[in-house]
């Protein structure tokens, strides 16, 4: 445990200069949260009015908190790389207030009783400064409202920031959207070393999974039930040894065939044309397309029929960090709800690229109108398609006029069709036992199992050996002779 | 009482960086290696790593890869330390250089470089994992095997291979008699400088997307999914493994060996 630690911290920490206020130590991923400093030609020009990051958020954030409560906060800002980073961190010792783990992390801390409960006053429509639960899509609220842990509800614990799916992008030029319809597409010896999976355990046995199963996720009979949800859910969170077993065999047809398992490399190897499909989180895939684009080239991105991955990140407090101090908890309350502001998450999804939790509406349309602003079809366009949003926005209206070509392109990543939302499912914490199988399972797939080794391989390794021995006693002996 | 300066204090810093950065941690190796998930003394982790046929066969592979990748810098080493301590130039120094040279830059960044070459020749990087493999190896290795080979055939004794040529000698004998045996000791620690890196250099394979684990990536997958005592297991039986192979290349030389290492 001594080894990973604290690495991160000083890259992106902030001194700290006030001694008589609130500090607010809030630890969030790498490069999550818009640190201002925009041209103004970045302004993004909104019917609302005109948007620009000037300052970090989290400045802002404190200039908004003494304007409006009178109260000075300081705002220690620093970053983590991976959840289980973050957990380290914390098991070690690290306090923060305020942190932004991912769904499964956030039940983990749940569970093992690291949080504390957001205050009644938070889940209040009707106070001013309660942006979040006025502004949060009704498709999130659901989502947070319907999975509980040990009885209470995620609702209770966490706050959505950033959500997204996981799907498959590709380079319509050599590959047709079919060819990428299933998971199963992962171990496809058409994609012989053209195709690359994420070298992550949770993003690599969930796609596994999915393929394994894809005979009864695609039945009709299965997808027309009344608690499908549920019923995906409990399919794709499987962790018995059978199924586990079949990932395993999976995930080594897939290491035959794929290019690489990458960490940060598929985007890269898209646009240069090194692969031509790569599994890919939804906002990391929007990133591609656009700096795909920049080289005139246009890949797509799509969600195979099986199921698709959802996932959010989250703001939850810690019971150590807020350690009872009512203050100090009303900040960070306040400091989720300005960023959940709808002009502020417009900000941050211009920054970060991936897609806020938050809808809008209440409080401003900054959301919708920024969606229209970056994806809205021009007057001249010929080729133009209608793109419901109604189940994000929580309104009937959200019909956007979209070029027919965005459907399978960033839009899609960024907020996908109902239909596909309708067979996402979370991927869930495992238990300790579990998750030793899956982790003793992906170790496996990357290991040369010496029972593949063929006969020839052992008889030119006993002649090593041999020549080895002989060579080293001839030494030897030549040395006795010498003396 | 007057404070007194001796020189072994000079070795203060290091004793000091050395109990904190590499005695230290190696007695919570062992510790880890030793215990279980409860914290109670067991040899399970050693069991477990040898009836795993997936351990043994990172074992076996990183041996091998290993293996072919010190002959094949042996094989390229030898006769460039040749040309270069035999040459009659002047500027033989700057040639070193030239081989030294690469070494001051960053080897990833060299990997990134080789990376695209190696795509341009094959077209595609993932159809040969292990001979890229090999080829990053090498190209990493190479300067290491080079200099004490290159050492060791400088400060050769001249006279005695004018002494062989004299007793009748030819080119071919005075090599394998006289200046083979004489430069051993400088092959011997080329062979250990590149042998035992190259069973744990991970980064090589992953940025030449060969995704089979060697021992450095089985250590640290057992590291990412908190397995700390099977993984420091690991760690304990590779530094077993290069006890061994250095008793085993020092046994054998003894003494002869004066500097043989690098520069």
């Amino acid at each position: 445990m001594l080894l990973t630690g604290s690495v991160l911290l000083s890259s992106c920490g902030r001194e700290e200069e006030d001694n008589d206020a609130i500090v607010l130590r809030v630890c969030n991923w790498e490069e999550y949260m818009d640190l201002g400093d925009w041209d103004e030609e970045e302004t993004i020009d909104l019917e609302s009015g005109d948007i620009l990051g000037v300052n970090p958020l989290y400045e802002d954030f404190e200039e908004w908190y003494y304007e409006n409560y009178g109260v000075k906060v300081k705002v220690e800002y620093s970053c983590f790389g991976t959840n289980e980073e973050l957990y380290n961190m914390l098991t070690l010792g690290d306090e923060f207030d305020l942190v932004c783990p991912s769904e499964y992390m956030i039940m983990k801390l749940m569970t093992e009783d690291w949080l504390v409960p957001y205050s009644d006053g938070f889940h209040d429509e009707e106070a001013e400064n309660n942006y979040y639960v006025r502004n949060v899509s009704p498709f999130i609220k659901e989502k947070f409202d319907g999975h509980e842990i040990n009885g209470e509800s995620w609702s209770e614990y966490a706050a959505g920031y950033m959500w997204g799916v996981t799907g498959m992008l590709y380079n319509p030029d050599e590959v047709d959207e079919e060819q990428v319809n299933s998971w199963d597409c992962l171990r496809d010896p058409a994609f012989y070393r053209r195709i690359t999976i994420k070298d992550n355990v949770r993003d690599a046995y969930f796609p596994a999974v999915a393929a394994i199963k894809r005979d009864k996720l695609t039945d009709a009979a299965f997808t027309s039930g009344d608690d499908y949800a549920q019923q995906l859910e409990a399919e794709m969170n499987d962790t018995s040894e059978e199924t586990v077993e079949a990932a395993l065999e999976f995930l080594q047809d897939t290491k035959d065939v794929a290019y690489s398992f990458e960490t940060d490399s598929g985007k890269a190897d898209m646009v240069t044309g090194k692969v031509v499909a790569n599994l890919q989180w939804s906002g990391d895939a929007v990133y591609a397309m656009d700096q795909a684009e920049e080289d005139d080239m246009y890949l797509a991105y799509s969600v195979p029929e099986e199921c698709t991955n959802l996932w959010f990140d989250g703001w939850v407090m810690l019971k150590r960090g807020i350690n009872g101090d009512p203050g100090k908890q009303a900040a960070a309350e306040a400091f989720v709800n300005f960023m959940s502001r709808p002009d502020n998450a417009v900000r941050n999804m211009y920054y970060i690229g991936y897609t806020s939790t938050i809808a809008g509406g209440t409080d401003g349309d900054e959301v919708y109108e920024y969606v229209e602003w970056t994806y809205g079809a021009e007057d001249d366009e010929e080729d133009i398609s209608e793109y419901d949003l109604g189940w994000f926005f929580g309104d009937e209206e959200a019909v956007l006029e979209a070029p027919t070509e965005q459907l399978s392109r960033q839009l899609f990543a960024q907020y996908p069709p109902e239909e596909v939302m309708d067979r996402s499912s979370i991927m869930q914490y495992f238990d300790t036992e579990a998750n030793a199988r899956i982790n003793r399972m992906w170790i496996n797939v990357r290991c040369y199992n010496i029972r593949k080794m063929p006969v020839w391989g052992w008889c030119i390794i006993a002649v090593i050996l041999l020549g080895a021995a002989g060579g080293f006693a001839l030494s030897r002996r030549k040395k006795n002779y010498e003396l | 009482m007057k404070y007194r300066f001796s020189r072994k204090q000079l070795a203060i810093p290091y004793a000091l960086f050395l109990l904190v950065f590499v005695a230290a941690p190696l007695v919570v190796i062992v510790y880890y290696a030793l215990t279980g998930s409860d914290g109670t003394p067991t040899a399970d982790n050693f069991i477990r790593f040898f009836s795993d046929p997936n351990t043994l066969g990172t074992l076996l592979y990183s041996l091998i890869l290993a293996l072919v990748t010190t002959c094949v810098c042996l094989l390229i080493a030898y006769p460039v330390a040749y040309a270069l301590a035999f040459s009659r130039l002047k500027a033989s120094s700057v040639l070193v250089m030239l081989f030294i040279m690469p070494m001051w830059i960053n080897f990833t960044l060299r990997l990134t470089a080789l990376k695209e070459i190696l795509t341009l020749i094959e077209g595609n990087l993932a159809f040969h994992p292990f001979l890229n493999s090999v080829i990053g190896m090498t190209y990493d290795f190479l300067p290491f095997m080079i200099l004490p080979i290159y050492n060791q055939l400088e400060r050769l004794d001249k006279s005695l291979l004018e002494a062989a040529k004299d007793l009748g000698a030819g080119d071919a004998q005075s090599f394998i008699k006289v200046t083979l045996p004489l430069s051993m000791p400088g092959v011997v620690s080329g062979i250990a400088m590149v042998f035992l890196p190259a069973m744990t250099n991970y980064v090589v394979l992953d940025m030449l997307y060969n995704s089979t684990y060697i021992m450095g990536s089985l250590i640290g997958s057992y590291f990412a999914a908190y397995d700390w005592h099977g993984g420091s297991m690991i760690s304990l039986i590779l530094l077993a493994l290069i006890c061994i192979f250095t008793l085993l290349t020092k046994s054998d030389e003894g003494q002869k060996t004066r500097g043989g290492s690098l520069v």
